[in-house]
């Protein structure tokens, strides 16, 4: 042993990092989240101040207000109930069953499924479960039952096709960080399966918990296109369809006004509980050496139990995908093949461009807006204040976007002349709207960092854009290329925000579909619905190659195992 | 100040060069069936255009309820020449904003069922408002209203919501015309058969009648033209009522504050012409507003021929909607 | 020099705070000893930066660090365990301490490469921490440590749980850094680390 490390010692660290005074971590998440504030309220205060409010007694002593109110929380306490009590037990199968053939390409569909566009998805699910429906006539026939979709039944199920994969997906990868020491500790245990729930995955649940069952509450409490259509009719109305009605032709903006205040403080009642037991995921350390399967799942007959359960949601999931394949097929040959030779039908072609345009700014623009918010909320100085930004955060979901968008085009109409300003409206409004889910997909792993990495990232001087480089960034890939993809194709999807900003001039694929189906063109619109399908799997798959560790460059190392960091597939 | 900054940050984010205008342009607020690629519009834009040195410019809202809407916000601002989609439901609304200004069109060329003569809305087609049923799933369809109310109730019907869709409410004010102030019993007898209640027309035409879901749906007596024009089936057909059919005209109308206003009046003048209205019965799939002789596709006639054209003044309309609405909801949610 | 002045701290709820106070020169290295809760850690995490003392100060070279931030005080410290960023590269993980945003002159990475090889790790300059063993890893936290060039070396039972070779291996390389000038604070509860190491000793 030679002494060969020889130096003169330095006094302090010579390498200021970029972005590195907390001023940087804080403000630009704080002012976003401001924004957020500013902007709903602003829409909401047009509204209220271009008509009288009426009175809450008048609103309470209406028979129809009342019934519309209890209806619209009773069915989004059902549909969380159910969609929780779908998602957990396929998280966990997921979770003890790391790798199974088809198990990528499961994860894509439970991904999707959010982001389909209600009226394609509706009529997949009427295809299945409607009267005529492939399981109405397995269930008439050989349990003679008579299944109604129609009114309450519909709703929810169409709410926990929509919601229970996406518990699902954020319950797997909460669980799959549970500390490696203690999924250590119950294999070697062998732990049953009751046992392993109480000790590993229950603890690594229930902080995410509160914050997604406000998240699947919310959606389902403004639920929209579902309940207009197998609502069956005004005895099943939510208070956004209520906002719809009375906007629509009455113009009654008073009533709007009052009821978007009621279901924002309902919601961000929800919110505002969630929020007590605290919104961040979890500070587990994530330091896994290497993933221990628990013996709950390797015995034979518990891979042939978990098999058949998922083989059972992989049916609830791709029948009515199945049924959208099927009818859009016929029309898909006029789209692509109009002469017999391969040439996409221009208006088709437009309008998926259009879209593009549309979705990609938004979805960079919401997840960029997600990490400065949480950015904000890791600076730990002013506690109040990031909760307040990150409540804000999920206020795009409790503002009826009808109520945001009159509100918005009452107080900036004079100076919105032409249809660029509508789209970039429609880029910003889609990117607020997909935010809160951004955000959500980001929160567990953006605070993953755990004390003793801060500590040493701390003293080595490793902070602001170092830091986001060195320490987030490589973790962060797969999570952020998610996130993008959900920001980007919630705004694909999307119908509502064009609707009400857009032109319908210039169509989005969504426009496009509803002016088909405006005009007997169903063939044509069917095939656009399964074009924009595949459009969203496409983007799914892209994303999550570009998220793959094989994409990653510059100091990556050459490793025979991979890199721990929190995994999404 | 606000208002300014965003623009300008909205400009900053997509700056797109202006594009280059003629001399004259007309600005027209309109819906996507009349614009859309396959619509009458782009034909008689082109019509248009070669009779004058000008320039058609679609605004293309959702809805007439859209246009109407438009308009409301936008007030003395707006930058419509004319309005084009509107229809007997939302016309009065629309005239009692004040922004509209009269025509003087000469209106003896229309043909329609019931006398117009309107000072401020000059019609461009019409139709009823008709129960579509599949013959296949429903052979023997109900006769008259009546005989589907007091069907039994297996026989399913898809209707519209008449807070936010066209034939919703011409199904409201077809009921209120033929019972008067028993409307609301018979509602609550026809509710057992109504399988859902939809947003728009499209929502339970594509996805629940094409679909098979209810043999019946509330649409236009004129769907089946489309139907056996284009797609080249009888298989859906337009229920016959005897109590009459409920009708519905769509109107176009000047807009006050326009500085085109002789522009605007040309194209009135020109939309009573056949070559705005040929375009009518395939591509808008109504009746043309003028009497096209044997221009009118063969398939028009194989419609139904209703005995009576039911219709309430707009301005009835506008004063009782908001009663009618709630004794509407009243008898569903009981 | 190092004068740590009446540095009071106590957790929430702690009844007794702790008064730590002692000085030492560079060039020395003072032990720490203490059972376990004794607040060998958190004195420690006091001199790093990571805990704020209620009352005292915390003196260097006569200038006081009592409101520097981590980052701008003059030491380094290697924990017992978890000192590695898990995702980088044992050459990143190096590197980050030379500078924080990994912009290596060739004469760093040569640097980080004769580094390695003196601590008996060639070629290991692109495995993850996850493929190297305890007493691999707690070398490379060092070497980190020492390749900072940091006049201040905090040091949390190092060595503890490492084998036999892994031990006089870093002690030789502790003993060296003493000698350039380096000021290293020990906290150890092992008898022989304190014999061979530590200049004085300062029992809690």
């Amino acid at each position: 042993m030679s002494p060969v490390i020889q130096h003169q010692r330095r006094s302090l660290p010579a390498y200021p990092a970029p972005l590195s005074h907390s001023r940087w971590k804080l403000w630009p998440g704080l002012t976003i989240a401001a924004a957020l504030i500013v902007l709903s309220l602003a829409g909401l205060g047009a509204l209220v101040w271009e008509a009288e409010l009426p009175g809450l007694s008048e609103f309470w002593s209406n028979r129809y207000l009342r019934t519309v109110v209890t209806f619209t929380i009773w069915q989004a306490f059902l549909s969380v109930v159910l969609s929780l009590l779908v998602a957990f037990p396929v998280a966990r199968i997921l979770a003890r069953q790391p790798a199974f053939p088809g198990r990528a390409f499961l994860l894509r569909l439970m991904e999707l499924s959010l982001v389909l566009p209600s009226i394609v998805l509706v009529s997949g699910i009427i295809s299945v479960y409607g009267r005529q429906g492939w399981f109405t006539g397995l269930a008439n026939e050989w349990l003679g039952t008579s299944w109604n979709l129609y009114g309450i039944n519909g709703i929810v199920l169409a709410h926990v096709f929509f919601n229970a994969p996406l518990a699902a997906r954020i319950l797997l990868q909460a669980i799959e960080s549970a500390p490696a020491s203690q999924r250590r500790v119950a294999a070697q245990l062998g732990l049953g399966r009751w046992w392993y729930w109480r000790a590993v995955e229950w603890p690594a649940v229930k902080p995410v918990l509160p914050g997604l069952a406000a998240l699947v509450f919310t959606l389902c409490f403004t639920s929209f296109a579902i309940v207009m259509t197998l609502g069956g009719g005004p005895a099943a109305t939510t208070i956004e369809v209520a906002i719809y009605q009375s906007l629509r032709f009455e113009f009654d903006a008073g009533q709007a006004a009052l009821l978007a205040m009621v279901q924002l403080v309902i919601c961000g009642f929800f919110w505002w509980l969630a929020a007590r037991h605290g919104l961040t995921a979890s500070l587990l350390p994530d330091r896994r050496v290497a993933s221990h399967r628990s013996k709950a799942g390797s015995s034979i007959w518990a891979r042939l139990g978990d098999g058949t359960a998922l083989a059972v949601f992989v049916l609830f999931l791709v029948t009515p995908l199945m049924a959208i394949l099927l009818r859009g097929l016929p029309g898909m040959g006029s789209a692509f093949f109009p002469d017999g030779t391969f040439s996409v039908n221009p208006a088709l072609l437009d309008a998926t461009l259009r879209s593009l345009g549309i979705a990609i700014p938004a979805g960079l623009m919401s997840v960029i807006a997600a990490l400065l918010i949480l950015a904000s909320g890791t600076s730990q100085s002013r506690p109040t204040i990031t909760r307040l930004s990150d409540v804000a955060a999920y206020l795009p979901l409790m503002v009826p976007p009808l109520v945001l968008g009159t509100g918005l085009f009452l107080l900036f109409r004079p100076s919105l002349g032409n249809s660029s300003e509508g789209l970039a409206l429609v880029t910003l409004i889609n990117a607020m709207m997909a935010l809160p889910f951004v955000l959500q997909m980001l929160r567990g792993p953006m605070g993953s960092l755990d004390s003793a990495s801060r500590m040493q990232a701390d003293q080595l001087g490793v902070l602001g854009w170092y830091r986001w480089r060195w320490l987030h960034w490589p973790r962060m890939r797969r999570p952020l290329a998610l996130a993008m993809a959900y920001g980007t194709g919630l705004s694909l999807g999307d119908f509502g925000v064009i609707a009400l900003f857009g032109s319908p001039g210039q169509p989005t694929l969504p426009v496009l579909l509803y002016q088909q189906l405006g005009s007997y063109r169903i063939d044509a619109a069917a095939a656009t619905g399964l074009w924009l399908v595949l459009l969203l799997l496409m983007l799914f798959s892209l994303f999550n190659r570009l998220g793959s560790p094989l994409f990653n460059s510059g100091l990556a190392p050459k490793s025979s195992r991979t890199v721990p960091e929190p995994e999404h597939a | 100040m606000l208002n300014r900054a965003f623009t300008l940050f909205l400009f900053t984010l997509f700056s797109v060069p202006a594009s280059a205008e003629k001399a004259s342009t007309l600005t027209i607020y309109t819906h996507p069936s009349f614009a859309a690629e396959w619509g009458p519009g782009p034909a008689v834009k082109a019509a248009f255009e070669q009779s004058c040195d000008c320039q058609i410019n679609y605004v293309v809202l959702d809805s007439g309820g859209d246009i109407l809407q438009r308009l409301r916000l936008e007030g003395e601002s707006t930058e419509a020449d004319l309005v084009l989609g509107l229809d007997t439901g939302t016309m009065e609304t629309t005239r009692q904003t004040g922004l509209l200004a009269n025509h003087d069109t000469d209106l003896s060329a229309l043909s329609l069922p019931i006398d117009w003569q309107d000072p401020v809305f000059v019609p461009y087609d019409w139709g009823y408002f008709a129960f579509v049923y599949d013959t296949e799933q429903l052979p023997e369809p109900p006769k008259s209203l009546e005989a589907l109310i007091s069907a039994p109730d297996d026989l399913k019907i898809i209707i519209q919501d008449p807070r936010t869709s066209t034939p919703g409410l011409g199904l409201l004010l077809w009921m209120r015309h033929v019972y008067g102030d028993q409307a609301s019993e018979k509602w609550q007898q026809l509710k057992g058969k109504i399988l859902t209640t939809t947003k728009s027309w499209s929502d339970g035409y594509f996805s629940l009648f094409m679909n098979g879901e209810a043999p019946m749906i509330l649409s236009y007596s004129t769907s089946p033209a489309y139907h056996m024009a284009v797609d080249k089936t009888d298989r859906y057909q337009a229920a016959e009522f005897e109590e009459g059919h409920y009708l519905q005209v769509e109107v176009a109308a000047l807009v006050k504050s326009s500085d085109q206003k002789e522009l605007g009046q040309a194209f009135l003048d020109f939309m009573l012409s056949e070559d705005f209205q040929r375009h009518i019965p395939l591509k808008n799939v109504m009746y043309p507003a003028t009497d096209l002789g044997d221009e009118l596709p063969a398939v028009f006639d194989k419609l139904i021929q209703p005995s009576d054209a039911l219709y309430f003044d707009p301005k009835t309309v506008t004063d009782n909607r908001r009663t009618w609405l709630n004794e509407w909801l009243d008898a569903m949610t009981r | 020099m190092l004068e740590v002045q009446n540095l009071v701290f106590a957790y929430p709820g702690q009844e007794t705070p702790w008064n730590f106070q002692f000085s030492a020169e560079p060039g020395h290295c003072i032990a720490i000893h203490g059972a376990s809760g004794s607040g060998k850690s958190t004195l420690m995490n006091l001199l790093a930066g990571f805990l704020e003392p209620q009352s005292g100060d915390i003196l260097w070279q006569g200038k006081s660090l009592r409101h520097a931030a981590p980052w701008q005080r003059p030491m380094t410290s290697v924990f017992q365990e978890h000192n590695l960023f898990e995702h980088l590269s044992v050459t990143a993980n190096i590197g980050l301490g030379i500078h924080p945003g990994l912009k290596l002159a060739p004469e760093d990475t040569q640097a980080i490469e004769r580094g390695l090889d003196s601590v008996g790790l060639s070629g290991f300059g692109q495995r993850l921490p996850s493929d190297l063993s305890g007493g691999q890893r707690q070398r490379v936290a060092l070497l980190r440590a020492i390749l900072r060039k940091q006049p201040l070396m905090l040091l949390d039972e190092p060595l503890t749980g490492l084998d036999r070779e892994a031990r006089d291996l870093l002690r030789q390389l502790l003993l060296q850094q003493k000698a350039q000038g380096a000021l290293i604070v020990l906290a150890s509860h092992d008898e022989e680390d304190r014999r061979i190491l530590a200049d004085s000793v300062c029992t809690l």
